[in-house]
């Protein structure tokens, strides 16, 4: 890559030291900044589900979408696209979150718990990268979403709008919004602090377009290593935000770490999930939260999968608590595995048959010749 | 003087996986790599050719029915700042 590492690293040490910054200032411990958990915290904030402890509008996601609609405007690069196999990608979404909230986090968390010393995290790790190799293997095959097109301004413009909705109905909390009184959703820095953090991210991963998907595929798949370089920058300043500002819950081991479980098959099978899921969406919950605010609706229809899926999680016992993984968590993870493999073989077995039709007919236009 | 390089952008990774054995079997040794920033917002997958050989290349892609975005051309331009250039010293 001819980008500078400088560049992209500073953009991860930026983003590790403001999740330390925004536990200090009330985030639950090691969620400074999760995409899953936070779309959870949405989703349960409108009253998706009713999870009681997990419910609260998230202002870092507003956040992320406004800051990179922004500068995409501002750059000229906010671009109204879509119509990439839509369905698939719900699907897809849904299936991610299932992975991570059986693992409890989304890959960026999965660093930020690494970088304050779980280690279940590890486990996570492990199996991302394992999904993230099973995915590259489709990749190999022909897999593809398709091709976006241009579409209407609208199409654009209803992600950053629906941003603006949470943020009003935060700050109007109106009665029908649901606000955990205990538990992880009850734990957030002020809301200008989030926002403002959000706003900050969202502005750089426009930039730089740093994703945890992308970090490990390029480095398996095309040995490239600049967006890997970028979550080392994550886990490098986090690590240290943490030690300096979180030193009292900075702890090394695997038991009694917060919001997560040791049920390792469970926590390596759900982020393998993840890892597969994301490597077919083109990102990560991170990254297309991103390209959702520079007007990608494909990114948009992932986003609502995402949120789907956990209103499912937690309307159906699927997430893991700090408890462990529940019967209806490995199960819905089994068929998650199953629908998004089949998804896999089936689109690079059309991929497979329309290249051979197209071998064939100029075959057959040679003989004719 | 200012720097150039070109690079092929690709509409699935799996037709940058494939241009690149097809030029490799033509003896065109070209390296994969993140799209550059100037070019795409996306974090798709690029390769990197010699600019010398862009005539080359686009004819052996319509011959062995190699789909590719676009060709382009790109300065190597460095925006730097105090804080990037400590990160590069990494």
């Amino acid at each position: 890559m001819r980008e500078s590492k400088g560049k992209i690293v500073a953009t991860g040490g930026i983003m590790g030291l403001l999740a330390a910054i925004l536990v200090k200032f009330g985030n639950p411990v090691n969620m400074g900044v999760c995409v899953a958990c936070f779309f959870r915290d949405i989703a349960g904030g409108l009253g998706l589900h009713r999870a009681q402890v997990v419910q609260y509008l998230r202002p870092e996601i507003p956040g992320f979408i406004l800051g990179s609609f922004t500068i995409a405007k501002a750059k000229g690069e906010f671009k109204p696209r879509g119509g990439s196999s839509p369905i698939l990608r719900f699907i897809l979404g849904f299936f991610l979150m299932i992975g991570a909230l059986v693992f409890l986090g989304c890959p960026l968390r999965m660093i930020l718990r690494l970088a304050n010393g779980d280690l279940n995290a590890l486990t996570g790790l492990a199996g991302y990268v394992i999904g993230i190799w099973i995915g590259i293997q489709f990749l190999k095959r022909g897999f593809t979403l398709g091709r976006s097109t241009t579409q209407p301004s609208a199409t654009g413009y209803a992600m950053p709008i629906f941003s603006i909705g949470i943020l009003l109905l935060l700050i109007a909390a109106p009665t029908f919004i649901y606000f955990s009184e205990s538990g992880p959703g009850s734990m957030a820095a002020p809301v200008l602090l989030s926002l403002g953090a959000g706003l900050l991210i969202g502005v750089l991963l426009q930039r730089t377009r740093l994703c945890t998907a992308g970090g490990f595929r390029d480095a398996i798949l095309i040995k490239d290593f600049h967006f890997l370089w970028g979550l080392i920058g994550i886990f490098a300043f986090a690590l240290l935000g943490n030690v300096i500002f979180n030193f009292e819950s900075f702890k090394i081991g695997f038991t009694d770490q917060p919001i997560a479980h040791t049920d390792h098959i469970w926590n390596l099978l759900g982020m393998a999930l993840a890892g597969v899921t994301a490597v077919m969406l083109g990102g990560c919950p991170l990254r297309q939260t991103i390209l959702a605010g520079e007007g990608d609706g494909d990114a948009a229809i992932t986003i609502m999968g995402l949120i789907f899926g956990a209103a499912f999680a937690h309307n159906f016992g699927l997430a893991a608590s700090a408890q462990g993984v529940g019967q209806n968590g490995k199960i819905a993870v089994i068929i998650g595995f199953i629908i998004v493999l089949s998804i896999g073989f089936s689109i690079v077995a059309n991929v497979q048959k329309q290249s051979l039709g197209k071998n064939s007919k100029e075959k057959g236009g040679l003989q004719i010749g | 003087m200012k720097n150039f390089y070109c690079v092929v952008t690709f509409h699935s990774t799996y037709h940058a996986l494939n241009f690149e054995k097809v030029m490799l079997e033509n003896g065109i040794l070209t390296k994969l790599m993140p799209v550059p920033r100037q070019v795409s917002t996306s974090c798709g997958t690029a390769a990197e050719i010699p600019c010398e050989e862009r005539q080359r290349i686009s004819k052996i892609c319509i011959d062995y029915s190699v789909e590719i975005a676009e060709i382009h051309k790109i300065e190597d331009n460095k925006k730097s700042n105090w804080f990037i250039n400590l990160m590069n010293k990494v």
